[in-house]
């Protein structure tokens, strides 16, 4: 089975440099993997790999006060784990974010054990009024910059979900 | 042994000189609020459960001539341990991260914690490859030291041993963002950085 296509990859990395992302810590998530690679091998980024999700949240937000454009970059069970973080650092101290995820659990998952990401992921999200928009065609892609924009706009994070067949290449 | 926590507190802030402070929920927090009353040098992260001395990295990466202090309590640092895998790799020579050992939950009347305060985490910080590990378990070691601490300043990482508290103090009486624009504020204003306006 081929893997997540590296063209895809580029193209998010190039509309993520467009958005003023220097800082990009991540952790993996089989769907992103090419995507890591990207952001690891070019050098307009600072890439590092972080232990758990959560820490991407506080090394993103610390980089806000330091004036760099960051993003924090995780599977859709990262996002999970990271409710807690967000609504503590970013909703009570008002700080943006942007946070790229992987729509697991909709058509075309073909694991398993992310069905519960696919019954509670995008719930959860809207049960925190965490704006969040989805990009499953490569003609979508300008949403990126307009996502880190707006999570500037709101002073809150903002999600850009991945779907499977867009990162491996399979979309239109 | 073990330091008092409001001497050993004391003496860093008679080291303070530009140094941008994080400080961690509950005790950390209240006690430099007590000792300083300061509203815009400090950011008083509270109740991130582990993420202090990540939001300072932050702050280090961003503005490598700020000199940054993080104050991470322990119960906060056994729920995160692996953050220090994270600071070993952005190896930022401008952060030092303060460990406050007291061995209980602080914020929460000093609950005991899961190891019962017999964690070593001078130990743990050298197992996860960082190089400038100090321990300090009495205020003439802490007197000593600092100026070593100070000198490498290069992911410098310090466990303070200090007694409980005994009891709560009085929490910085700011909001989330009262907290935010005053310490951004100045970040601007003293480096020079975009931080509300930038175009990011």
């Amino acid at each position: 089975m081929a893997g997540p296509d590296r063209e895809i990859a580029a193209a998010i990395a190039e509309r993520v440099a467009g958005a003023g992302i220097e800082l990009v810590a991540s952790l993996p998530d089989g769907w992103i993997a090419a995507l890591i690679e990207e952001f690891e091998a070019d050098a307009r980024f600072d890439h590092i790999p972080v232990n758990r999700e959560e820490s991407a949240v506080g090394l993103c937000s610390g980089a806000f006060f330091g004036g760099r454009g960051s993003l924090a970059l995780m599977g859709a069970s990262g996002l999970m784990t990271c409710i807690y973080a967000i609504t503590k650092i970013n909703y009570t101290y008002m700080v943006p974010m942007t946070i790229f995820i992987t729509m697991r659990g909709r058509l075309g998952d073909r694991a398993k054990f992310h069905v519960s990401n696919g019954l509670y992921l995008e719930p959860v999200m809207q049960s925190i009024d965490l704006p969040y928009t989805v990009i499953d065609r490569r003609d979508g892609l300008d949403e990126i910059g307009r996502a880190v924009a707006h999570s500037r706009t709101i002073s809150r994070p903002v999600v850009v979900g991945f779907t499977r067949d867009l990162l491996y290449g399979e979309s239109g | 042994m073990a330091m008092a926590m409001e001497a050993c507190f004391a003496h860093l802030v008679e080291r303070w000189t530009d140094q941008v402070v994080v400080t961690s929920a509950g005790n950390a927090s209240e006690m430099w609020w007590k000792l300083t009353g300061e509203t815009e040098r400090v950011f008083y992260l509270e109740a991130s459960m582990s993420l202090a001395s990540l939001f300072a990295a932050g702050i280090a990466y961003g503005i490598p001539r700020a000199n940054v202090w993080a104050f991470s309590g322990d119960g906060a640092f056994l729920m995160n341990p692996g953050m220090l895998t994270v600071e070993r790799r952005l190896g930022l020579p401008n952060l030092t991260h303060f460990l406050v050992d007291n061995g209980v939950y602080g914020a929460t009347f000093e609950v005991g914690m899961s190891d019962a305060g017999e964690t070593d985490y001078a130990a743990l910080a050298r197992a996860c490859g960082l190089r400038n590990v100090f321990r300090f378990g009495t205020l003439a070691d802490l007197r000593d030291g600092m100026d070593e601490v100070e000198r490498v300043n290069g992911e410098a990482f310090a466990v303070l041993e200090v007694e409980p508290l005994g009891g709560a103090l009085p929490d910085p009486p700011m909001d989330g963002p009262e907290c935010k624009f005053r310490f951004g504020r100045y970040l601007e204003r003293t480096y020079g950085v975009r931080i509300f306006d930038a175009r990011v």
